[in-house]
């Protein structure tokens, strides 16, 4: 009994060590205001550099990423919702292809593509842009939200709206008092899932975005690569935050389909 | 309805998609296989190295989430479990900056145990810059979502199959590798596929935390390719070869949910 116990706080301390390893560096060094080599711990500790960061650059990043990302979120619900709904519900004609380019952008690697798409853009004159970066987004945003709203429309009984139907609801109103409130739950999930996945996007925005245009993971990425090891690591646990943040509040109800995208940010 | 939303997906991915394949065919305006020569001859060793290094983090993760999992699902462990899925929502870049600093020559790591005297910082080994540190940070990612995704696999297993081999002595291990694994192997066939793909192709982790010299992973060099050379053609061939592996491993993945009965 007692080995077991010790067994189970073993595996506690040894995942917990794993998995806040690197973590718990970016809080050391996002509070290091001098750190010289080979010192075992920062020599002197500050918010120095939190307050320096979060009027500057960083902050204008976080702006602009995080209104590019309400745009992405706005502009996916609006048009993913009725197309979900009618890929749930009706015949669709050449739903096999319409469901298979939105399959394409999951199953192949997005980068070489990207590479493509920002000529493209280049010749429309939207890369370097923030419509550009809007639009890029909102290819993965819609994928995502494609499939996951699909999956909950199908959840949702049919039987609920043919006793709608044969009650004399039309068939719009049908959808918006009966399958939209039962939806609800799963489209806010999904829509939440979207707007983390707009704010951490990092290959499309560093391609079509650059050099204009700066979110906060191509940010974080400069000052890394950069060695500004206190600016980066601000950088990194304020984009955390809203991830962590939701994966409190979602735990409960984290489903393997709303998050296979998430392999790939 | 469905128009606007297609619009926008084959126009930002399904047309850069196919100039992706023509241009990888074209140099100086003319057809030629000249892109794919040279792909073969500078990038077959990073090709393997990019193969290598997806294989072994995918073996990696799905071993340790197979047994992870078996204990969660078995003896039960709420504080182990959240912990996992951590790993979920931190985005890639962070990733790869929290392993630089944590994994360099100079990282906490190193410094953390140089405190205990396992590791002299005269000489300190790095982690960082070399295809080991591609791998734990790999690992560390992926791992969220096979944990994720394998526990959903082991809880779809009835309890009295482990109630009854638990009657007849079996051990946790034993219940995992007679029971759950084989019980669950198709699930895990399906999310084995999908992460070799996005391990594959995986940029962000590798960029950050690969070495500054060759061989890099395959998307990394894509992207030298374009910003260091302006060599659209080598590029897009490069891209190819990726896109070639993920179709196998696509056709794999059909060919696995099709067969099984719904």
């Amino acid at each position: 009994m007692f080995t077991r116990l010790a067994l189970r706080m073993a595996a506690t301390v040894l995942v917990t060590f794993v998995i806040f390893a690197p973590l718990s560096s970016l809080v050391l060094w996002s509070f290091t205001r001098r750190w010289s080599w080979p010192h075992p711990f920062p020599q002197e500790l500050a918010l120095f550099y939190w307050r320096k960061v979060l009027e500057g650059d960083l902050f204008r990043a976080l702006q602009s990423g995080f209104l590019i990302a309400v745009i992405v979120t706005a502009a996916t619900l609006v048009l993913t919702v009725p197309l979900a709904y009618l890929l749930a519900r009706y015949p669709v004609p050449f739903k096999a292809v319409i469901l298979l380019v939105f399959l394409l952008p999951h199953a192949f690697p997005q980068l070489p593509v990207f590479v493509n798409t920002t000529t493209l853009l280049y010749r429309v004159n939207l890369a370097a842009s923030f419509s550009g970066v809007v639009l890029i987004h909102m290819v993965g945003a819609l994928v995502y939200a494609v499939w996951t709203m699909t999956a909950v429309f199908r959840s949702i009984p049919e039987s609920l709206e043919e006793a709608a139907w044969n009650l004399g609801a039309s068939r719009l109103k049908t959808f918006l008092t009966v399958a939209l409130p039962l939806a609800t739950p799963g489209l806010v999930a999904s829509t939440l899932l979207v707007f983390l996945y707009s704010l951490d996007e990092f290959t499309g925005t560093l391609l079509v975005g650059s050099p204009f245009v700066l979110t906060l993971p191509v940010y974080m990425y400069r000052t890394s690569v950069g060695y500004e090891l206190q600016v980066a690591s601000i950088a990194a646990l304020v984009l955390m935050l809203p991830g962590l943040v939701l994966l409190v509040v979602l735990e409960r109800h984290l489903k393997s389909e709303y998050l296979s995208m998430f392999g790939r940010l | 309805m469905a128009a606007p939303p297609l619009a926008i997906v084959v126009w930002l991915f399904f047309v850069p998609f196919l100039s992706s394949a023509h241009l990888s065919f074209l140099r100086d305006g003319q057809w030629s296989l000249q892109n794919y020569a040279l792909v073969w001859r500078l990038y077959k060793i990073d090709v393997l190295y990019t193969l290598g290094i997806s294989l072994l983090s995918l073996a990696l993760v799905i071993g340790i989430a197979a047994l992870v999992c078996g204990y969660i699902r078995i003896v039960g462990h709420r504080a182990v479990e959240f912990l996992f899925k951590v790993p979920l929502f931190v985005p890639f870049v962070v990733v790869g900056h929290g392993m630089r600093v944590l994994l360099a020559p100079r990282g906490t790591l190193n410094s953390a145990l140089a405190q205990v005297g396992v590791v002299d910082l005269s000489d300190p080994p790095s982690v960082a810059f070399t295809w080991i540190g591609i791998v734990i940070s790999l690992v560390w990612k992926n791992l969220a979502l096979a944990v994720l995704l394998v526990l959903g696999a082991y809880r779809a297993v009835d309890e009295p199959f482990l109630e009854a081999a638990r009657n007849m002595g079996a051990s946790t291990f034993r219940q995992i590798r007679d029971i759950l694994l084989p019980m669950s192997a198709p699930s895990l066939v399906v999310a084995s596929a999908f992460m070799f793909t996005s391990m594959l192709a995986s940029f962000s982790i590798p960029l950050m935390i690969g070495g500054g010299e060759p061989p890099h992973m395959l998307m990394v060099d894509v992207y030298y390719r374009i910003n260091y050379q302006d060599d659209l053609g080598t590029a897009n061939a490069l891209g190819m070869v990726s896109y070639l592996f993920a179709m196998g491993v696509a056709g794999y993945y059909l060919r696995t949910i099709t067969a099984r009965p719904l």
